[in-house]
């Protein structure tokens, strides 16, 4: 049985102060890029015949290819120093490139495969962490060499899916698991479970606007948020559990809007900071399976990525949606991070 | 030089063939022992030499467009020195679009070792460009690491001194062959201690197959070549065990639909064709099967191997400890054991696992299958199963969400995973067990599993089917008597087929189901041979005669005497009792039976067959050839 479920009228104080506009401090100006896959059903072994992997929004409202085609994609980080730096998680691991893209490191051996996350601590750029399915890989040097930092993780149920570094702390790292979200303040050296689910974390993500704030959500436990920096959790009671939530987003313009990505429920947001959730399929094709959702930080856009289909906007927060570019894509990660020449406050 | 005396002895095979037809297409080879070394190594070269006639255009296998070929095509051209030039031109042309992963990796691995006396400099240049440039991916399976792996490392020994600025992976030569050594060897120590993990694959040993033999043709150290000999022996060790006439028989930790209805219909009989040539080779295979006849002079089966499958003196059981698919979510272990049984017979075969999940969508968990004179078309199998289908299971083997795999599977080659009516899979609520060529599956199936039933194949090759008073289902299948007992209510379904793995229509090709539709269930298989009763009726009359009962609540659970004296108790949720004694699977080893036999953990297999014996060991990297009888 678990214990961490809330009462609604009780959760309704807490929920009314989670993202209060008051609180809200300047966010620096922001890049935004998604991991996609154009090639549809690609399994190991067929031809790739698109170009899949990173891409930037471009001042022209494209999206640039950067890097290599790669159809496994699941993730990247930037090093806060050196936008050229970056490190992208991929069923083969974890790359590496130092030049912007020119040429690449394969850095993670046949041990640490199939990357899931990878997030750099801004506070000691040298210091990156993969999340992989069969736990968490720490490098203390550029992604040149890896230790596998599991000590408070579980023997089983170390299937890591997201990792995210506290900007405000070095060290300080949140992962979703399979059994839950474990929290480490020592760059892994000891994990230790703040939240237990009955199924994986699929994703972290830290407020722009509040650096104690966090939010997750689950497969079979729904949506989490956090006000004390992941210590404790706490459940938004009126979020579905009944299907799996992939991913949740949180509006680097406005802090009391959030959307969560579902392939069982589509699109769902809050613009109350959570207190009440609204369906936004319509204009979806339906079933609105959605893979992912994002917002773009410059503008509050929000993007849905659904399955099978391209990616959607909308410029009204999910009332209405218009086709976008990158037909046939899925997409596996929308990332927001800062500028280079911004305060380095680290990934998304 | 190794790679000249290859070419040497191609070359010197390079005849024209005397065939009037390819052998997939031809009449069913002899099946009389060849015990004459020298007559057998001739009939085996002659076979690798007829595959590579199969590629380079003598039975215009596919193109005779030399603006269309594929890698395999310009190697056998490469292999009968025809038109190398234009061979060059056109690897030059397909190194411009490399592929990605080990699909692409090791026929280009092939490529590179066979021309590399003979491709011109600039069609060589673009094959090791290619391996600068494209991006490979390792895959996420073992027989994808293994193939990866193999091909990472030969690429590496044939530019040894390269940095990593002329490597895809960005490391160094001497980096990458460490790497590729480590995980090569950390897959082996595992195969030979606690078993392979996509055990007696239908398909997939020709990408371990394959490998394992460019590795011991081509690897410049000699503890690399080794370790793909001895692997090679051990794999071909167990297909000539669980093979009968050349076509393998049991369980399968990966398979296809039309492998587990049609048994002969698989890569694997490629490979029996090849070493044993006691069946012919599929036609639709041999695409994958033709890499290893470019490389095959450089094997030589051993005559122990051989005679294991061509020479039977008696019926013979066989033991053999497997693993699972690693799991890399809920569960307490990385890979669970399998406890696999095989009874080999010279009119059918029974083979067997202990039930659960072995692969997520692929497995085929047990069988009675007869021999056929010539089995091609022939659906010479009887099995039952609980069709599972689940997010939950997807989600422990793969990366992966709990919706959308489950239907993308269907898309990706594996069009059956997600229908009711399937006859391929393996389920967390089936239980097995064997005794000889008795097999009893017990079924408890969860409430609200979106498939709450079981199904029972039926072939339109069996002969007589009768449906008796007594409960018992009676059949004939080639020269075995077969009795199959459902322990509840059933109805009868057409069977469907998916004709290919990307096969979007299905084609009744004969044959039905079983289809029982009640939670907990069971069957009750007996086979026998034709020649041990004097009819059809004196089968059936023992069978009703045999002590059997039975119960569904609270969990199935049957006792039963069989055919062959045993007491067996089989309750779901228990260890099985046969004859009194608990069945302890702890003891069980690594291969026990009259040919085979390795302790678990030990990395040494003793392979026998009458007065031969051969000694594989893993650990101190030796093949010792000896007499039956020696340490």
């Amino acid at each position: 049985m678990l214990s961490h479920v809330r009462s609604f009228s009780w959760w309704c104080l807490i929920v009314a102060g989670l993202l209060p506009l008051s609180r809200a401090a300047a966010v620096p100006p922001l890049d935004f890029f998604i991991c996609a896959t154009l090639n549809r059903n690609y399994v190991v072994g067929s031809k790739i015949v698109t170009t899949n992997g990173l891409f930037q929004r471009d001042p022209a409202q494209g999206w640039a290819h950067l890097g290599y085609n790669d159809t496994t994609l699941t993730g990247v980080a930037f090093d806060p120093r050196d936008r050229r730096v970056f490190y992208t998680s991929a069923l083969n691991g974890c790359w590496r490139t130092l030049d912007g893209g020119q040429t690449w490191q394969i850095t993670t051996g046949w041990g640490i495969t199939e990357g899931r996350d990878v997030a750099v601590d801004p506070n000691a750029p040298d210091h990156v962490y993969l999340a992989f399915v069969n736990g968490v890989a720490v490098s203390t040097d550029r992604g040149r060499t890896w230790t596998r930092r599991e000590k408070g993780l579980p023997d089983r149920g170390k299937y890591t899916q997201a990792i995210e570094v506290d900007r405000t702390r070095q060290g300080r790292v949140l992962a979703g698991c399979e059994t839950g979200i474990h929290l480490t303040r020592d760059g892994g050296q000891r994990w230790r479970r703040v939240l237990m689910t009955r199924g994986t974390v699929n994703d972290l993500q830290q407020s722009w606007h509040d650096p104690k704030i966090w939010v997750a959500v689950t497969d079979r436990d729904g949506a989490w948020a956090s006000q004390d920096q992941g210590d404790t959790w706490k459940q938004f009671p009126t979020v579905p559990t009944d299907h799996a939530l992939y991913n949740i987003a949180m509006d680097p313009t406005q802090p009391q809007r959030l959307v969560i990505g579902s392939w069982g429920h589509g699109v769902l947001t809050t613009e109350d900071g959570g207190k009440t959730w609204q369906s936004r399929n319509l204009g979806l094709p339906a079933p609105a399976q959605v893979w992912r959702v994002g917002i773009e930080p410059a503008t509050g856009r929000l993007l849905a990525s659904v399955v099978g289909q391209t990616l959607f906007a909308s410029d009204d927060f999910g009332r209405t949606w218009t086709r976008e570019a990158l037909d046939g894509s899925r997409v596996n990660a929308f990332i927001t991070v800062p500028r280079i020449n911004a305060p380095a406050v680290g990934k998304k | 030089m190794k790679h000249l005396s290859l070419f040497a002895c191609l070359l010197l095979c390079a005849l024209p063939s005397l065939r009037a037809q390819p052998s997939f297409s031809g009449p069913m080879p002899s099946r009389e022992v060849i015990a004459d070394p020298a007559e057998r190594r001739k009939a085996y070269h002659a076979r690798l030499n007829e595959v590579i006639d199969w590629v380079a255009g003598d039975t215009k296998y596919r193109t005779d467009d030399p603006a269309n070929f594929d890698i395999a095509e310009v190697i056998a051209r490469l292999i009968r020195r025809q038109d190398v030039e234009g061979c060059s031109r056109r690897v030059i042309e397909l190194m411009r679009q490399p592929g990605t992963g080990p699909f692409w990796m090791f026929p280009t691995v092939c490529l590179a070792y066979t021309g590399r006396d003979l491709l011109s400099p600039e069609a060589q240049a673009s094959i090791r460009a290619a391996w600068r440039t494209s991006r490979q991916i390792r895959g996420d399976t073992e027989n994808h690491f293994v193939m990866y792996y193999v091909s990472l490392y030969l690429m590496n020994e044939l530019y040894p001194d390269d940095a990593g600025d002329q490597w895809y992976t960005g490391l160094s030569s001497a980096e990458n062959r460490a790497e590729a050594k480590a995980y090569l060897t950390h897959w082996m120590d595992l195969a030979t201690t606690v078993g392979q993990g996509e055990f007696n694959p239908t398909h997939y040993i020709g990408e371990y197959a394959i490998p394992l033999l460019f590795l011991k043709a081509w690897a410049r150290d000699p503890e690399m070549s080794k370790r793909g000999h001895i692997m090679l022996d051990w794999l071909f060790a167990e297909l000539a065990e669980t093979s009968l006439q050349g076509v393998l028989r049991g369980p399968s930790a990966r398979t296809d639909e039309g492998s587990v209805i049609e048994r002969w219909n698989g890569m694997v009989s490629h490979f029996s064709w090849l070493l044993f040539g006691n069946t012919p080779p599929p036609a639709a295979y041999a695409i994958w099967g033709v890499y290893f006849s470019f490389a095959g002079t450089a094997y030589e089966l051993p005559e122990v191997i051989y005679r294991i499958a061509v020479d039977r003196n008696g019926d013979y059981e066989h033991r053999d400890h497997k693993r699972t698919r690693r799991r890399w979510r809920f569960s307490d272990v990385e890979w669970a054991p399998i406890y696999k049984t095989s009874y080999m017979r010279t009119d059918y075969a029974v083979g067997s696992y202990q039930g659960g999940l072995a692969d997520p969508i692929q497995t085929h968990v047990w069988d009675v299958t007869w021999a056929e004179p010539d089995p091609r078309g022939k659906h010479n199998t009887m099995f039952s199963l609980h069709p599972h289908a689940s997010g939950r299971v997807m989600q422990t083997y793969f990366a992966t969400y709990p919706e959308p795999m489950v239907n993308a599977v269907t898309f990706e080659g594996k069009p059956s995973y997600n229908s009711p009516d399937k006859v391929m899979g393996c389920s967390p609520y089936e239980q097995v067990f064997q005794s000889l060529d008795t097999v009893i599956a017990l079924y408890d199936i969860a409430r609200g599993e979106r498939f709450p039933q079981i199904n029972g194949f039926f072939s339109k090759d069996l002969k007589d089917v009768t449906e008796d008073a007594s409960g018992w289902i009676f059949a004939r299948g080639g020269n075995a008597y077969l009795a199959y007992r459902p322990l509840a209510p059933y109805r009868w379904i057409p069977y469907l087929h998916f004709n290919s793995g990307w096969a979007k229509q299905r084609r009744d090709l004969g044959g039905r189901l079983l289809v029982s539709e009640h939670l907990k269930n069971g069957t009750i298989v007996q086979a026998a041979s034709v020649s041990e009763f004097a009819s059809f009726e004196a089968f059936q009359a023992a069978m009703r005669a045999l002590p059997l009962t039975f119960t569904l609540d609270p969990v199935p659970s049957v006792k039963l005497k069989t055919l062959r004296g045993k007491t067996v108790s089989f309750t779901y949720g228990k260890p099985p009792v046969l004859d009194g004694k608990p069945v302890n699977y702890a003891a069980w080893k690594l291969f026990e039976s009259p040919h085979l036999n390795a302790e678990l953990h030990s990395r040494r297999l003793v392979i026998t067959h009458g007065s031969l014996r051969r000694t594989l060991d893993a650990a101190a990297l030796t093949l010792t050839d000896g007499p039956a009888g020696a340490p």
